[in-house]
């Protein structure tokens, strides 16, 4: 195995023409993880969203009136909390009748202008939203290098332009299957995106809920990729965003609920870093600190780059 | 009991009340299109209400038809019950109508050696001095006219019933007619005078929807004409599953006797334009697939179908006509083609029969494509085969506009890259009212190089052109406008039917992989890959290959078989070599379940892609669209 997996530049800072304090080059194994080049260390990203009616109620309980508050939200999850990156999550357009594609892209702005952390963006997941919302957003992040999701098999073209235009790596989801994450790739490269802007996002099943086809499905692309398959060798992102509202974590007893979410969210994005995905999504702040000790105490070795 | 009369022919049909439409339309004699045997899955029995008490699923089956069709009164015959006296219109194209059938078999270029023979005798009359029997006078006739030894020659007891009057009606001179069997010679005629240039035998395709025959003069060796209609088991159901549960509900009785009733149509029929006698046939060879066979010879095929899938048997079966109740010769021999499988029948080893693929050393793929499909990959020494469902898309079901290859059907479609504007021809050349198998797979191959759909099938509705349009549910593409077309409307595809059409070509070309992988050989190993059946001889091999339905070989490695299993069972009536092939094939294959193939849902998602998700399986396609794609450039893009 020599092939390497291609670098994807996330954020941007001002000397690469943005206004990130950092950017991250995610990829660039050349091996398995935790067998010789494992390339960077995987990334935590932590997730927010512009509108809480649709947020687990563990992290409401925990990030309590910065729910309502995206500048202080993406501020804490920076300072406070020290995750990599910010995972915005336009949960404002998945409310019926959603029609107005200008507020995503104040809120992109407005997390760009709270941190200097490198942002990742889902927008909305309706074809009749995606080009006002994915232009929007591209739009308020111009230079920034952002992560622009989710393209799938069905709408792509419209999360694609957006990237193209202006300047961004898209994330490309495929339903936990190695296949049709490489069709995806190959669908988003004909329409003119290329290797080094798109990140792999095999969808990500919450522990005892189909974490362990995903886990099998990381691995088999990474594999694949380092056997020779260009159209795999891009780097793997993991959001298992379910593990919040597992039955487990809604059932738990008061006291042991938080432990238990922060535990279920906690042992998927480990796992899933472990089988190689370059950045790892988490909803709840405690998971991070968890995840950068687990993560340091395993990549710490000849393994950080 | 209510009254249903069907338009514009004033059939009528007395059902019960709650009866389907289609139900009293199979008791009126209509023989409608019921692709799906009758679940409202097709959506091809099409009917009008003209009036009467009806109930019919608006809701449901809504996505099928526009509103004002069904605010006409439009609905599925199959779906639609019937509680008074009504009339239905009946459009022409719900019925079954004459459709291209593949007649043509490959000319034979093997010795005529047929296992059935007559001998024109004139024996000396007994007298006190000699004798001997009538029976063992009559056979060593025989043996002196250069037939088989009077010792190995089995007479049964109807013959030896009449042996003793046609001996001394016909005054000593006779003709004897003697069949090789499996169990050996045996007499199975004898009749007054000379009648040996009277000799014939017919070669009998019989498939799930048509029957083909040729009729041969077997004494002179050679076709004296063909006859072709459809299986009338179609009235209990279009594919194969449903004849099985139909055999399951029903008992057999009533399909055995369809199937020698479509036999004896197409034999009567080759022998009405023969000018001969059904009488003076004497063999019949039929290769059928084995659910086709077992329900011919009466044998119940239900336990086929379910796990572990058994046929009840493989090898070559011969018996009678009588027996079978077809109406030749009463003793003439029926012989019926060894199965491998379940789905691996006697056309197939028809097929692998006319390829000639088990006598090479090379290796070849052989493939059958209908609502089932069958691969063969191997040759002298080895095969393996194996079976799935391709769904009835390819053939025109489940595809909007899809139809059989009826007149009217767009057969031929090419996409301009530049304007993408179709140019089609239809069958008989008339204004076209759907789209059949190989105007598909055109369509498929033409929209892809135009760039209108992507690799998954996906219209690409960014594209700003006219014939490019949302339609009710799905993206769709106007293949003939309402006023190119003879439907009365425009005729589209849709992103649902390319989605339906790319999982059908998906699962062929999935069993192909599977096979060559199994073999551990690649596409450029295949010496030649064989089509067999009327759906490989109409579509284009290189549009065929652009959507991957076959692994990427040189056009000039694909080879069309034509109707394969009736020149196999020509060449199995003419020559008793060809014919002692048939079971050593049958033997040589190894059959692959897919469905217990742990690596083939992959392979199929693989294949779920144009052409395939490894696209260096297909270097001549990848560099033919690549080229088309930077063509069309930034044109759309974005």
């Amino acid at each position: 195995m020599t092939e390497r997996i291609t670098e994807v530049a996330v954020g941007a800072t001002r000397t690469e023409g943005g206004t990130r304090t950092r950017s991250y080059r995610v990829g660039g194994a050349s091996a398995l993880p935790g067998m010789g080049d494992a390339g960077a260390r995987p990334l935590i990203a932590l997730e927010i969203c512009d509108d809480p009616a649709l947020w687990p109620v563990v992290v409401l309980e925990e990030v309590g009136d910065l729910a309502g508050d995206l500048s202080g939200w993406a501020k804490a999850a920076e300072e406070r909390w020290g995750a990599d990156l910010v995972r915005l999550v336009l949960t404002s357009t998945r409310r019926r009748g959603f029609d107005d594609p200008a507020s995503s892209g104040k809120a992109v702005g407005e997390v760009l202008a709270a941190t200097g952390l490198p942002l990742i963006v889902e927008g909305s997941i309706d074809p009749a939203l995606d080009t006002g919302v994915f232009r929007r957003c591209g739009e308020a992040g111009e230079g920034e290098r952002l992560l622009l999701g989710t393209a799938e098999a069905e709408r792509y073209r419209s999360v694609a332009a957006a990237a193209l235009a202006y300047g961004h790596a898209v994330l490309a989801q495929t339903p936990i299957d190695i296949n049709l994450a490489k069709q995806l790739n190959i669908l988003l490269r004909e329409t003119g995106v290329p290797h080094d802007r798109i990140v792999i996002d095999p969808y990500t099943g919450a522990l005892g809920y189909g974490f362990e086809y995903s886990y099998s499905v990381m691995e088999r692309v990474r594999t694949a990729a380092l056997a020779g398959d260009a159209d795999l060798a891009m780097p793997v992102i993991s959001a298992a965003q379910d593990s919040l509202t597992v039955r487990e974590v809604r059932e738990a007893p008061e006291g042991e609920r938080v432990e238990t979410a922060v535990q279920w969210e906690f042992y998927a994005a480990f796992s899933a870093a472990v089988a190689g995905a370059g950045i790892v999504c988490v909803r709840h702040p405690g998971t991070v600190g968890m995840l950068r000790e687990a993560i340091a105490d395993l990549w710490g070795g000849e393994g950080w780059r | 009991m209510p009254v249903v009369t069907f338009l514009p022919g004033y059939r009528k049909a007395r059902v019960p009340q709650g009866a389907t439409v289609l139900e009293a339309a199979q008791k009126a004699g209509l023989v409608m299109n019921v692709v799906c045997g009758g679940q409202g899955k097709c959506g091809k029995c099409i009917v009008r209400i003209e009036n009467g008490e009806t109930n019919f699923d608006r809701e449901k089956f809504g996505v099928l038809f526009a509103a004002a069709e069904l605010d006409a009164g439009v609905c599925l015959a199959c779906q639609t019950r019937v509680f008074s006296d009504a009339r239905i219109d009946v459009p022409a194209q719900t019925l079954v109508q004459e459709q291209k059938i593949l007649v043509d078999a490959q000319p034979l270029d093997i010795p005529v050696h047929p296992s059935v023979r007559k001998y024109a005798l004139a024996l000396s009359p007994p007298t006190l001095d000699d004798p001997s029997s009538d029976l063992a006078r009559l056979l060593d006739g025989v043996e002196h006219a250069g037939g088989p030894a009077a010792t190995k020659v089995y007479a049964p007891l109807e013959m030896l019933r009449k042996i003793p009057v046609v001996l001394r009606h016909g005054r000593w001179r006779c003709t004897a007619t003697v069949a090789l069997v499996p169990g050996g010679y045996r007499l199975i005629n004898v009749e007054e005078g000379g009648t040996a240039a009277r000799l014939y035998g017919a070669a009998v395709d019989l498939g799930t929807t048509t029957v083909v025959a040729y009729l041969w003069d077997l004494a002179g060796g050679r076709v004296l004409s063909t006859a072709s209609n459809y299986n009338r088991q179609i009235s209990c159901g279009e594919d194969i599953l449903s004849r099985v549960n139909y055999a399951k509900k029903n008992g057999t009785a009533h399909l055995q006797e369809l199937a020698a009733v479509s036999v004896n149509t197409a034999l009567t029929a080759a022998a009405d334009a023969a000018g001969i006698d059904l009488e003076d046939i004497y063999e019949v060879m039929v290769a059928g697939n084995t659910v086709m066979t077992h329900l011919l010879l009466g044998i119940d095929p239900a336990y086929m179908i379910a796990e572990p899938y058994v046929p009840v048997v493989r090898r070559t079966l011969s018996t009678t006509a009588q027996r079978l109740g077809l109406s030749v010769a009463p003793t003439a021999g029926v012989f019926t083609f060894p199965a491998v499988s379940n789905f691996i029948g006697g056309d197939i080893i028809a097929d692998i029969l006319t390829s000639g693929m088990a006598d090479q050393d090379e290796v070849s793929l052989l493939i059958d494509i209908g609502t089932n499909f069958e691969a063969v990959l191997g040759g002298r020494d080895w095969m393996l085969a194996c079976a799935g469902a391709a769904g009835p898309a390819l053939e025109g079901g489940e595809v909007l506009f899809g139809m059989r290859a009826n007149p009217g059907a767009i057969e031929r479609v090419r996409v301009d890259e530049a304007t993408l504007e179709p140019a089609f021809e239809t069958i008989n050349r008339v204004p076209p009212v759907g789209i059949c198998g190989s105007g598909l797979i055109d369509l498929l191959a033409g929209l892809i190089r135009a760039c209108v759909i992507d690799r998954t099938g996906q219209i690409n509705t960014g594209i700003d052109h006219p014939r490019i349009r949302m339609g009710r549910h799905f993206p769709e593409y106007v293949v003939a406008r309402e006023d190119e077309s003879g439907a009365g409307k425009d005729i589209v595809i849709t992103g649902h039917d390319i989605r339906n059409l790319i999982m059908s070509k998906a699962a062929v070309l999935a069993a192909c992989i599977t096979l060559m992988d199994a073999a551990g050989i690649s596409h450029g190993d295949l010496a030649t890959v064989f089509f067999s059946g009327a759906f490989g001889n109409y579509i284009d091999k290189e549009n065929a290959v652009t959507i991957g339905l076959i692994p990427e070989v040189p056009l000039d490695r694909v080879r069309n078989l034509g109707n394969g299993a009736v020149t196999g069972a020509n060449q199995a009536l003419v020559s008793r070599e060809r014919r002692k092939a048939l079971d050593r094939i049958a033997r040589t294959i190894t059959y692959i379940e897919l469905n217990a193939d742990p690596g083939f849902m992959d392979r199929y998602t693989q294949s779920c892609f144009l052409p395939h998700t490894d696209l260096s399986l297909f270097p001549t396609v990848q560099r033919v669209l690549e080229e088309c794609r930077l063509r069309r450039g930034a044109q759309w893009q974005g």
